[in-house]
């Protein structure tokens, strides 16, 4: 699947001197938006099940709900 | 345009280049190229991206901050400090009740709450920001300075009170506030920040910087911030400034 371009990545609009980069250079945005987007998203993954492990037995049922594992 | 603001866009562009460095979590150098562009064009986008990071995930953090009012504060300030980490906090923290968030704060190490402050979006947890404890603040204040994150610490400037802000800025010398004052998120109230600090200290700032060409940038930016009673104390000053820096700030603040 084509990458998202920076444009899609923010919704659609670029300030003027964003816009005005060169293609190169609004790819290597791109690419660092989407790496931080990546980065962020796997250490959310990962927290929710590690997070459990630490709330009290009787407490999981509620939160397991709330989070939707 | 006019001189100052000219002057004023020169030196946002390379501050912004280090805060939007600081936000997609890359070397300041990668994104050399964007010196050419407008500081208030690299703001706006700085915003967007940040307002996409912290939008990306958005169901799965409400559900997270949903199941932290279940928890009690002292297990969710463990889960914080040990599974979350800092950017997963700073992430939820917009999203928790104010009074669950500044208490779980409350428990929380200040070098570890540093680490939260430089990933969060001050925009988003003003709220709870601004009720954290004095101490609290100026513990967090002395580890950001500590560990010079200049950028983490003139972003919060904005958000909290002016009492908190003057007691900080008491701990923290002339090189580190010039440095602050240049990475400031809202440059327009530089002139009121320099305002709370005692009357002498704008005098020493320059001569701080006079005797180190690296502050020349970071205190000739905040001098084109100043407002023009504030840049005429400086005029007596001048004589005694060495000749290139003289020249550079005779011109600012002209």
């Amino acid at each position: 699947m084509a990458e998202r371009t920076l444009a899609d990545q923010l919704g659609g609009y670029l300030p003027e001197g964003i816009e005005a980069l060169e293609e190169h250079e609004r790819q290597d945005l791109a690419d660092a938006l989407r790496d931080a987007r990546r980065r962020q998203a796997k250490a959310l993954a990962e927290a929710g099940e590690e997070g459990l492990r630490y709330v009290p037995a009787l407490l999981r049922g509620a939160v397991r709900k709330a989070v939707g594992l | 345009m006019t001189g100052n603001a000219v002057s004023s866009g020169k030196y946002g562009a390379e501050a912004e280049i280090l805060k939007l460095a600081r936000v997609l979590d890359v070397e300041p150098a990668r994104l050399a190229y964007l010196a050419r562009v407008d500081a208030d064009d690299l703001q706006a986008f700085r915003e967007q991206v940040t307002d996409t990071l912290f939008d990306a995930n958005a169901a799965a953090l409400q559900r997270m901050a949903l199941a932290a009012r279940v928890v009690p504060v002292g297990v969710l300030a463990k889960i914080a400090e040990k599974v979350f980490g800092p950017l997963l906090c700073a992430r939820i923290a917009g999203l928790v009740d104010v009074g669950r968030g500044v208490d779980v704060a409350k428990r929380l190490s200040p070098g570890f709450l540093a680490e939260v402050a430089a990933e969060l979006d001050p925009r988003r947890a003003s709220a709870i920001i601004t009720r954290i404890p004095l101490d609290t603040v100026l513990a967090v204040s002395a580890e950001l300075t500590r560990k010079e994150d200049w950028i983490t610490l003139g972003r919060f400037v904005g958000h909290l009170p002016d009492l908190t802000v003057r007691r900080a800025l008491e701990q923290i010398d002339d090189p580190a506030l010039l440095r602050i004052a240049f990475v400031l998120d809202d440059k327009r109230r530089i002139d009121h920040v320099v305002g709370l600090l005692p009357a002498h200290r704008l005098g020493r700032l320059v001569t701080a910087a006079s005797a180190d060409e690296g502050l020349w940038t970071p205190a000739l930016d905040l001098l084109t911030h100043l407002g023009e009673a504030r840049r005429a104390t400086l005029k007596p000053m001048l004589s005694g400034l060495p000749g290139g820096f003289r020249d550079r700030v005779q011109a600012t603040i002209k």
